[in-house]
């Protein structure tokens, strides 16, 4: 993410989160927190606590963001956020957790008569494969509750669509056939069978590193007779660097009702 | 499929919770931002740099890239970078610790560095990689922030010690590693106890270290790598220095370490211009130079301090200031003087009086005010350094004074003094190491160091990536003394100033000549006479020839070969 880009994420994020944009500028962004979002992300839990018992008048905190240095006023005053900053990565976690499940229905034009929505369930994971290395997969699965059809890059797809939180007039939804629950773990399977079908030799090559360095630390230590805390924790340590995982994390997912021909 | 999915799903029931509720619902923008930022997060490739697109404040050059990719891609993120000095083994670093954030393998760092660059390297992960780095000041850094910035020092003293060992790091950077060659040290033992993934070893002269040496370096890295201790000193003498003669050692060591040289890099370096400035020196100064030389001759004195005597005569051609110091503390440590050592050392302690200006200082001022730009003086004595400090000021010259003493606080503070405000920078040697120079050009070596191979490290701090002007390099030296026969023989002899240290080297190893700090050591530290001293460099200076016409006519017989 380059630091535009990260400016960019920025405005929207607050804006998304209705707080008030003071100073918006090439070079820094000066927003007023709400209640709600100084809570979020100012980590301050007994100032709002003594508050909630005196019942004083709150003051959310104004926050200054300094996304280029160079083009920002000199002694400015503010964090100075790029890519590996805490703050950008709490703002990401706080992005994520503030909208993990989301409801919403196609916003159609079709006014005449009564249209169905069918339901979809939409799941978007990111794929890790791990060892001293790494690289991720991000997928976005949606399936359709009455069918079973499933999808895949489901979310581009959505950003095509007109989504709105509010069901459409002249619009029904139709009851899934296949419970969310169960809707959840075909997504599941679905994902390891994807994943069992990929090539997986990067898993062997890590483990194949590991063994070699396994071996030298073996012999280095083979004259030394009695138990090695330095052994033990150089053997640890080659496992935290070389064992191969594979990891399915969330995003984020949620029900979409959609026409019969949106996707 | 022999790989274990770990599949998160802790967030099921919630979303469950939520569909039977009705909500609460989360909002569409929000929602789309967190895919944007994923997207952005996910890792396409095991291989590759990600690391310079994420820096726009950095343009790493091309040798620089291709150390970053090898050490993650071929040595498993375990290496030694030991470039040649100013080629940016920092920024290498910085790139690969960047790299392993990126992909979230790193995320706790240790970096040990020599308490004069603690601040400059905190600052240029912060300014150029974006890496909110932290300065050791306070025990609880250790496990309150990621990445810590420390000098090694102070990290194996306790309290640090003990918070150190229990933090589990991702990755530990060591600046100026040579200095843990010797693994019975605290420093090594504390570095060996150290939890890491991951480790960077950074030396600018791993090469030249005996057998033993790398041993302990590479164990320290990856132990077992160079086999047991046992095993490993069965094969190869302990003291051998024949790292360069074993090819399957070489080729083993060169699996952990990267060595990138000057010429190798396709840099246009700015160039160095070297003159030596012959010095007449006063009567007196004259005077006291030879009352010191013919104490050689006089009995006893010679038998047991022919190394005082050319101590002596070198800190003549400095200043009387340092002579006087020295001879203070002869008489001092001496217990039950004789009457006629006592009597000898009055007689020097008067002429060392009877010297009223200082010719080199003279000169200095001279070249100072004719530069009219910023200028590093290095001597090897604190008393020419005191002195020289106390003269320019008299002349209305501003200088800070720089030594390997001062705490990290004062030496930062006298960079930016030097910088921002004075004209002059003297240091003493322990300044040479670990500090950058190169808004400086101009270098003026008041005094010869012991080891020649030191000139390369004090050059070395201008002249290195970001120095933009040509370097120039005065040698003073005073007329007939031992100080201008070195030089001659330094300059004259094997080109040591226009040459960098790594190509003498390669010339040398390929005949299995040792190395060449090894040799000057011995020629300058050793040698009891000026005449041992010259034969022995004449022998030096014929083996470089000698192996030099050598190396040509290889590459003769390959080009006709083809």
């Amino acid at each position: 993410m380059q630091q535009q880009e990260i400016h960019s994420f920025l405005t929207k994020y607050f804006q998304a989160n209705e707080c008030e944009i003071i100073e918006n500028t090439d070079g820094y962004l000066t927003v007023q927190l709400t209640i709600e979002l100084d809570k979020e992300l100012m980590n301050r839990p007994f100032y709002w606590h003594y508050l909630e018992k005196t019942g004083g008048i709150p003051n959310p905190m104004q926050l200054t963001f300094i996304t280029n240095k160079e083009k920002a006023p000199e002694n400015m005053k503010g964090e100075i956020i790029h890519f590996g900053s805490p703050r950008l990565h709490q703002i990401f976690e706080s992005a994520k957790s503030l909208a993990s499940y989301i409801r919403l229905y196609e916003n159609h034009r079709h006014q005449s008569s009564q249209t169905p929505l069918l339901p979809w369930l939409c799941m978007n994971v990111k794929i890790s494969y791990q060892c001293d290395r790494k690289r991720d997969i991000f997928k976005s699965i949606g399936l359709q509750l009455i069918n079973g059809q499933m999808v895949e890059d489901f979310h581009d797809r959505l950003l095509q669509i007109q989504l709105t939180p509010k069901i459409p007039d002249y619009s029904f939804t139709l009851s899934p056939l296949v419970r969310p629950k169960s809707g959840m773990s075909r997504i599941e399977s679905y994902l390891k069978s994807v994943i069992e079908d990929d090539d997986h030799a990067w898993a062997d090559d890590a483990r194949q590193r590991w063994d070699q360095d396994l071996q030298l630390l073996n012999h280095f230590y083979e004259d030394i007779e009695e138990e090695n805390e330095s052994y033990e924790t150089e053997k640890t340590a080659l496992k935290e660097q070389y064992e191969p995982k594979i990891n399915i994390s969330f995003i984020n997912g949620g029900l979409f009702y959609l026409t019969e021909k949106a996707i | 499929m022999s790989v274990e999915i770990e599949f998160d799903s802790s967030w099921q029931d919630d979303f469950l919770h939520r569909i039977e509720n009705d909500g609460p619902w989360g909002n569409w923008e929000l929602f789309k931002l967190a895919i944007g930022v994923e997207k952005h997060l996910v890792i396409p490739e095991f291989e590759g740099l990600l690391a310079p697109k994420h820096l726009p404040n950095l343009t790493p050059f091309p040798h620089q890239l291709e150390t970053a990719k090898q050490v993650i891609e071929n040595m498993n993120g375990k290496a030694i970078l030991a470039d040649e000095v100013g080629l940016g083994k920092t920024i290498e670093a910085g790139l690969i610790l960047k790299e392993y954030m990126i992909r979230g393998l790193v995320k706790k760092v240790l970096i040990l560095v020599p308490a004069s660059l603690v601040t400059q390297w905190a600052i240029e992960l912060n300014n150029k990689f974006f890496i909110p780095a932290i300065t050791q000041r306070k025990s609880y850094v250790w496990d309150q922030y990621d990445v810590v910035v420390s000098s090694i020092d102070t990290a194996k003293r306790n309290p640090h010690r003990e918070i150190i060992y229990q933090q589990d790091y991702d990755l530990i950077i060591i600046d100026e590693a040579h200095k843990l060659k010797n693994n019975k040290t605290k420093n090594y033992e504390f570095v060996q106890n150290l939890k890491k993934k991951f480790c960077l070893l950074l030396t600018a002269t791993p090469i030249q270290n005996r057998v033993e040496e790398i041993f302990n370096l590479v164990s320290l890295l990856k132990p077992g790598h160079l086999g047991s201790e046992t095993v490993f000193f069965e094969k190869y003498k302990r003291d051998s220095r024949s790292l360069n003669d074993d090819e399957h050692l070489k080729e083993l060591v060169n699996k952990v370490m990267i060595r990138n040289r000057r010429a190798d890099t396709g840099i246009e370096w700015t160039k160095r211009h070297v003159e030596t400035i012959p010095i007449e020196c006063t009567a007196p100064e004259k005077e006291l130079y030879e009352a010191i030389t013919t104490l050689k001759s006089d009995g006893d004195w010679v038998q047991r301090s022919a190394f005082s005597v050319m101590t002596l005569q070198r800190e003549a051609c400095s200043s009387r200031e340092a002579v006087f110091y020295t001879l203070k503390n002869m008489l001092q440590r001496k217990e039950n003087p004789t009457p006629a050592f006592e009597e000898q050392i009055q007689f020097l302690i008067k002429k060392v009086e009877a010297v009223q200006q200082n010719s080199k200082a003279e000169k200095a001022l001279e070249l100072i005010q004719k530069v009219n730009d910023k200028v590093i003086i290095f001597t090897e004595y604190r008393a020419t350094q005191m002195y020289l400090q106390w003269f320019l000021k008299q002349h209305g010259i501003s200088s800070v004074p720089f030594r390997g003493g001062f705490k990290r606080g004062k030496k930062d503070w006298m960079r930016e003094l030097f910088q921002k405000h004075a004209q002059v920078l003297i240091a003493t040697e322990a300044g040479g190491e670990g500090i950058n120079l190169q808004f400086c050009n101009h270098i003026i070596n008041f005094d010869l160091p012991w080891n020649p191979m030191r000139l390369e490290q004090r050059i070395g701090r201008i002249h290195r990536l970001g120095q933009e002007k040509d370097v120039m390099i005065y040698n003073f030296a005073i007329k007939n003394t031992v100080e201008e026969h070195i030089l001659k023989l330094l300059y004259e002899k094997i080109e040591l100033f226009e040459r960098v240290i790594g190509d003498l080297d390669d010339i040398l190893t390929k005949l299995e000549f040792g190395n060449i700090e090894d040799h000057l050591i011995d020629i300058f530290g050793q040698s009891c006479s000026e005449g041992e001293m010259r034969i022995k460099m004449e022998n030096l200076s014929s083996m470089i020839e000698f192996a030099q016409t050598m190396k040509e006519g290889d590459s003769h017989a390959a080009a006709g070969n083809s």
